[in-house]
């Protein structure tokens, strides 16, 4: 099956050498979902995408092909560019391996794809733990794994502020009685506090980021993540050494 | 098979290098055989001690065949500056340029955590070894303007600023000679966010 797409809405994740003078792309495409394609001659010194094809940059792509690796044709910068540095940026390549990880190629997620350049713009803005937050439930509405958050999954009753829950990566949140400093237990006030998207709070905050952490890495089978190796690092560096 | 197998086999070695193909693979062997086979021979001896000879300087980590390499022999160096660049290339590049008199420290690559390379990878307990050995005034970081580049600079930043040493980032935008119009975007926007007074 010949497939020619035109001026697709676009960012890339990931780029690789390939051959002699050529990049592979891994592209995040608003009606397309995840692509591969190689973009021809485009580390040479003439290349027409020269000083294009970034992580991070809103893009429009053309590209073709019959195969899984598609041929990119065309690609114009649109719109205004994320510029991400520092620890905005290890966090933006933590968005992009999430990507690479769990969408399926060819799988369009157009909600998705407005989060993702929501989340750009809230990273610029360095409000890094809200937006990686906001992120990472939205993935898992768009992936079909929506966090049910003020519902008890065993009564079906309304989560409460002062009860503590228990979350089961498969079942959901479940009320529990005693709350042990348990690395999977939360107090009702964290868990609505997500679910309406109010995160001020520097514990509901912490909260979110442990729930969710657990709710992302069953997706992954619980292989860990490049990128979050890299913060640690930046925590403890080498720790060989010391 | 049209070449006989040991043409053939001379074929498919040239073309590990860049930018050969199998026609111009194919016209360097024929060319070889026919009418340089003296220079050829000499190309397989040199090409062989080379392999065997060249490795990394110990302290900048850059190809030398000598222990140090001849940039971190010379004493008549700025000792003041060290610039860290992802490549040899990249140290001609600037040598090349007439305008550093520092020392250099070579990554031979920069951070992607999505293809597997870490700190480790990157001798940076090397890299820590010479700060400790030979702290200068400044360190300058000469990564590509690329992501892995810039979070390679950005982490590089923030373990040599633990040593109190200062650190700076080579200057991105738009290029000598050029005209703004057809400068893309993304140059353009960094160019105005890191302008510098005049
Ligand atoms: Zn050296």
């Amino acid at each position: 099956m010949h497939q020619t797409i035109l001026l697709q809405p676009s960012y890339i994740l990931h780029t690789r050498p390939y051959r002699d003078t050529s990049l592979l792309l891994e592209i995040f495409s608003r009606d397309h979902g995840r692509i591969n394609a190689v973009a021809r001659s485009a580390r040479g010194p003439k290349s027409r995408f020269k000083g294009m094809l970034q992580q991070f940059v809103p893009l429009v792509l053309s590209w073709q092909g019959r195969t899984e690796l598609m041929n990119l044709t065309v690609a114009e910068s649109y719109g205004i560019s994320h510029y991400l540095t520092g620890e905005a940026l290890l966090c933006g390549i933590y968005l992009n391996e999430l990507l690479m990880r769990l969408l399926h190629r060819h799988d369009a997620h157009p909600g998705l794809f407005a989060a993702y350049q929501q989340a750009l713009i809230g990273l610029q803005q360095q409000q890094q733990q809200i937006t990686l937050r906001l992120f990472e439930k939205r993935l898992l509405i768009e992936l079909g794994y929506a966090l049910q958050l003020d519902k008890d999954a065993s009564t079906g009753m309304d989560i409460m502020l002062e009860q503590y829950y228990y979350f089961d990566p498969i079942q959901g949140l479940i009320s529990c009685a005693n709350h042990a400093s348990k690395k999977n237990i939360f107090r009702g006030e964290s868990l609505l506090a997500l679910h309406y998207e109010e995160l001020t709070d520097r514990e509901h905050l912490r909260d979110a980021k442990r729930l969710l952490r657990l709710a992302v890495m069953s997706l992954l089978d619980n292989k860990p993540l490049k990128s979050r190796e890299l913060f640690l690092y930046q925590l403890f560096p080498l720790k060989k050494q010391e | 098979m049209i070449f006989s197998p040991l043409i053939d086999q001379l074929i498919m070695a040239l073309r590990c290098l860049p930018g050969v193909g199998p026609k111009s693979a194919q016209r360097m062997a024929f060319h070889i055989l026919e009418r340089e086979r003296s220079s050829g021979l000499n190309l397989a001896k040199i090409l062989e001690t080379a392999i065997m000879q060249v490795k990394h300087c110990q302290r900048c980590r850059t190809l030398s065949e000598t222990t140090l390499c001849n940039l971190c022999a010379n004493l008549n160096r700025d000792q003041s500056l060290l610039c860290i660049v992802e490549t040899p290339a990249d140290v001609i590049a600037i040598e090349q340029t007439g305008s550093y008199r520092g020392y250099y420290f070579v990554l031979l690559g920069r951070l992607s955590p999505l293809d597997g390379i870490g700190p480790e990878e990157l001798g940076l307990d090397q890299l820590l070894k010479n700060l400790t050995e030979h702290p200068p005034q400044e360190v300058i970081l000469a990564t590509n303007p690329t992501v892995e580049g810039e979070a390679t600079a950005h982490y590089l930043a923030e373990i040599i600023k633990q040593r109190n040493i200062n650190t700076s980032r080579i200057a991105h935008g738009v290029p000598l000679g050029g005209e703004l119009e057809f400068v893309d975007g993304n140059t353009l926007a960094r160019a105005l966010t890191e302008r510098s007074e005049v």
